[in-house]
C-alpha cells in the first residue's frame, strides 16, 4: 500500500514499523486517582528519573560533538526542573488531580503561554514543554523509552519528539514517518542533522500502522510503501545499494577542489536564506556563501528589524564561513512577499513593482540600516555586497553613495566596521545584462540570477501552467545573454558567477565552464553532483560554440547529454 | 531585601539564551530572586517565567534579592544583565 506525504530528508530507508506512543488519553482514563500526597510522589520519583535520563543523553551528545543536540537537550533538562512547571504540577496535584494529568495540564499550560509570544523562538519552546511533560507522563505510567535495538527501524508516529530523535543511533534507525506535517519542528531539525530519511505529514493513517510490519521510505517523492510486494521491494533495496555508494562517492569528493581536467577551477558556494544554513552548507563542502538572502530577516516581524539584529544574524554566517567570500545580497522584497510594517499595496504585477533596490533607493532608512549592519559583520571574515533588480546605471551610483554614507556614518561614531567590501549587481533583468559592458566598469562583480532572468527575459510566469513550459533556462536567447554577461566581465577584469537553479543544472556545466563563469552558488546539498560533473569535464570551447548555433531548447538538453555521456565513456576507456 | 535597576541593552532584549542565563546564575543563589519588568513580574530561576515577560531592548526592568547571599546574587547578575548578557 503506498500512501504519500512530504520529504524532509531525502533517501531511501528500508525497515519494519515500530510505532511511538504519543497518546495518552486511554491510560489517563483507566488511571485511579491516589491521596496528593501519594500523587506527588510518583511525580517526584518520574521527575527524578527523567533528570537522569536527559542529563544522559546530554553527555552522549557531548561526546559525540553534536552541539546542536547538547543545546536543544540541555534546554529541556532546565525546562523539566524549572520552577514554575514544579509549583503549578503540585498545586494542580493538591487541588485533586492525578499525577499524570497534572503534569499534562500544566505542561500544556506553559506551552500555550510561550505559543502567545511574539518572538518565533519562544513559541517553537512551546514544542519543548509538551515534550517534557510528555517524558515525565511516560515515567509516572513506568511505559519504557521504545527499546531501538534492532537494525533497520522505521520510527513511526503522530508527534515523535526531538528528544527521543536526538537520543538515536542512526545505525539502528534507518527512517522516521510522521503524522504531523511540520516540517521545520525540532523533531525535523534533530533528523536533518543526523541524515535519517524523514517524512512527515502522512495524517492519522499513521495510528493503524503495526509493530513488526515491513515498509519502504521514498525519502525522494515524500512516499512510502506498506508491505511491499517483493518487486518492490527488489526494486528498492537495489536503489538503496546504488544510494549508499553514491553517498560514499560524494563524501569522498567534499575535501577536493572543483577543478576540471585541463585546470580550471570554479568556486562551488552556498546559496543560503536562514544564518544556520551555513552549518549544513560546510558539510557538503562549500567555499564560502555565493547568495545570502536576507528577506528572511525582514518577513514574520512586526517591525523592521534593528541593525542590531540584522548585524547578529550576518555576523554569524561571516564567522562561520572561515575567511571564504559571504555575498550578502540587500532586502529582495516586493509584492509578491509584502510585509506588515513597510506599506507596498497591492499591485497588479508585483513581479514588474514596487521591490528590492527600488525600495531601498527611496526608503533610504532601511538600506542603510542594512548596509551598516552588513559592514560591522564583515569585520569577522571576508564579504561582498550584492544588490538585486538593478536595471539602471543610475541605481547603482546611487546604492554606492549610500553605502559611503553608512561607512561614514560608522567611522564618525568610532563603530569598527571593514571599507574594503566588494560591491556587485544581480543580473536578473534583461537590461542589466544587455548593458553589462557598461555597469561592469562600476561594480566588483556580477552574480547572474537565473530564475528571473529566464521569467523577464521570456515573459513568462512559471507559476501558470498554461505557459509554464515556456519556462527554461536553456532557451536560447538566455543562453546568449549569459554568455554575454561572463564576456563583458572578464574583459572588464571582473568576476561573474551564477546563483539561480540553473546552477544546480548538472547539464549546464559544460557550458557555464567554457563561457569562463568564475562561481557557481546553489543550495548546498546538490555542491557535489555539480562538483562531479565539473571535475568530469576537459573545455575545448567546441560546446558552447555548438549550442550558440542552435535555436531549439530541446535540442540543446539533447546535445548536451549526448556530450557528458559521450566524455564520460572517453573517459572509462582512456 | 536588594533591589537593583537596569536597562536592557542587548538588540533582541530578554530572548531564550539570556533567559536561560539569567535562569542559570540565579539558580545558583539561595535567596528568592525574582525580576519585575513590563508590568509583570517572574521568579528569577525559572526560565518559562522570564521568557513570559517578554522585556525587550531598551525596557527598565528591575531585579530583587531576598536572602542571606542577596549581595552576591545582585552582583552576580549585574555583572551579566551591564555586559548585555555578552552577545556582542
Amino acid at each position: 500500500m503506498k500512501i504519500i506525504g512530504k520529504n524532509v530528508v531525502e533517501g531511501i530507508a528500508i525497515g519494519t514499523v515500530q510505532y511511538i506512543q504519543d497518546s495518552f488519553e486511554e491510560l489517563l482514563q483507566e488511571y485511579g486517582v491516589d491521596d496528593p500526597q501519594y500523587e506527588k510522589l510518583k511525580y517526584e520519583k518520574a521527575l527524578s528519573e527523567a533528570v537522569m535520563q536527559l542529563k544522559v543523553i546530554v553527555s552522549k551528545a557531548k561526546e559525540a560533538n553534536n552541539n546542536e543536540q547538547v543545546q536543544i537537550m540541555e534546554a529541556h533538562l532546565f525546562m523539566l526542573q524549572d520552577p514554575m512547571l514544579d509549583d503549578r504540577i503540585n498545586q494542580l496535584i493538591e487541588l485533586g488531580e492525578s499525577a499524570p494529568k497534572a503534569v499534562m495540564k500544566a505542561s500544556d499550560e506553559m506551552a500555550n503561554m510561550l505559543g502567545s509570544l511574539e518572538d518565533a523562538y519562544l513559541r517553537e519552546r512551546a514544542a519543548d514543554v509538551k515534550d517534557v511533560g510528555k517524558r515525565l507522563i511516560r515515567r509516572i505510567f513506568g511505559i519504557e523509552e521504545p527499546k531501538i535495538d534492532r537494525e533497520g527501524i522505521i520510527l513511526c508516529g503522530e508527534d515523535i519528539e526531538p528528544s527521543l530523535i536526538a537520543n538515536l543511533s542512526s545505525d539502528c534507525v534507518s527512517g522516521i514517518i510522521m503524522g504531523n506535517g511540520s516540517s521545520t519542528s525540532h523533531a525535523v531539525i534533530i533528523a536533518k542533522a543526523k541524515g535519517i530519511v524523514t517524512i512527515v505529514g502522512i495524517g492519522t493513517a499513521i495510528n493503524d500502522f503495526e509493530n513488526g510490519t515491513e515498509v519502504i521510505i521514498d525519502g525522494y517523492e515524500g512516499s512510502l510503501i506498506l508491505k511491499p510486494s517483493i518487486e518492490e521491494m527488489k526494486l528498492y533495496q537495489e536503489r538503496h545499494e546504488i544510494e549508499k555508494q553514491k553517498k560514499a562517492y560524494y563524501l569522498s569528493l567534499s575535501e577536493l577542489p572543483a577543478v576540471t581536467k585541463d585546470g580550471f577551477n570554479v568556486t562551488l558556494a552556498a546559496n543560503i536564506g536562514n544564518p544556520k544554513d551555513i552549518d549544513d552548507a560546510l558539510k557538503f563542502g562549500c567555499r564560502g556563501v555565493g547568495l545570502y538572502r536576507t528577506e528572511f530577516i525582514f518577513m514574520g516581524k512586526k517591525q523592521l528589524p534593528t541593525e542590531d539584529e540584522q548585524f547578529l544574524a550576518y555576523k554569524y554566517v561571516v564567522e562561520k564561513a572561515n575567511g571564504q567570500l559571504c555575498v550578502i545580497r540587500t532586502m529582495d522584497i516586493g509584492g509578491d512577499k509584502p510585509l506588515d510594517y513597510l506599506s507596498i499595496g497591492k499591485e497588479e504585477n508585483p513581479f514588474l513593482g514596487w521591490r528590492a533596490i527600488r525600495i531601498c533607493l527611496e526608503r533610504t532608512d532601511i538600506f542603510i540600516t542594512q548596509i551598516k549592519a552588513i559592514l560591522r559583520a564583515s569585520v569577522y571574515g571576508k564579504v561582498a555586497i550584492m544588490l538585486p533588480m538593478i536595471i539602471n546605471f543610475e541605481e547603482i551610483v546611487q546604492a554606492k553613495a549610500l553605502i559611503k554614507r553608512a561607512s561614514n556614518e560608522l567611522t564618525q561614531s568610532s563603530i569598527a566596521h571593514a571599507n574594503n567590501v566588494q560591491i556587485g549587481i544581480m543580473v536578473e533583468t534583461p537590461a542589466a545584462a544587455i548593458m553589462a559592458s557598461v555597469y561592469a566598469k562600476e561594480v566588483d562583480f556580477f552574480s547572474i540570477g537565473t530564475n528571473d532572468l529566464v521569467q523577464y527575459t521570456l515573459a513568462v510566469d512559471r507559476g501558470n501552467q498554461k505557459v509554464s513550459y515556456l519556462y527554461d533556462h536553456f532557451n536560447i536567447a538566455v543562453i546568449h545573454l549569459i554568455a554575454q554577461v561572463s564576456e563583458a566581465a572578464h574583459a572588464n577584469g571582473k568576476w561573474v558567477g551564477v546563483c539561480g537553479e540553473m546552477a544546480s543544472d548538472p547539464l549546464a556545466v559544460p557550458l557555464f565552464l567554457e563561457m569562463g563563469i568564475d562561481e557557481l552558488s546553489m543550495s548546498a546539498p546538490s555542491i557535489p553532483k555539480i562538483k562531479e560533473a565539473i571535475r568530469n569535464c576537459r573545455r575545448d570551447g567546441e560546446i558552447l560554440k555548438h549550442v550558440l548555433t542552435l535555436t531549439e531548447a530541446s535540442k540543446i538538453r539533447e546535445f548536451l547529454s549526448g556530450t557528458i555521456l559521450a566524455n564520460n565513456i572517453n573517459d572509462t576507456i582512456n | 531585601m536588594k533591589e537593583a535597576i537596569f536597562t536592557i541593552g542587548n538588540a533582541l532584549g530578554i530572548h531564550a539564551r539570556p533567559a536561560a542565563e539569567i535562569a542559570k546564575i540565579a539558580s545558583q543563589f539561595e535567596s528568592s530572586i525574582t525580576l519585575y519588568g513590563n508590568e509583570r513580574k517572574a521568579n528569577a530561576k525559572s526560565l518559562l517565567m522570564i521568557m513570559s515577560l517578554g522585556v525587550t531592548n531598551g525596557q527598565e526592568f528591575v531585579v530583587s534579592a531576598e536572602g542571606k547571599d542577596e549581595d552576591e546574587a545582585i552582583d552576580a547578575l549585574s555583572l551579566l544583565i551591564s555586559n548585555n548578557f555578552y552577545e556582542d
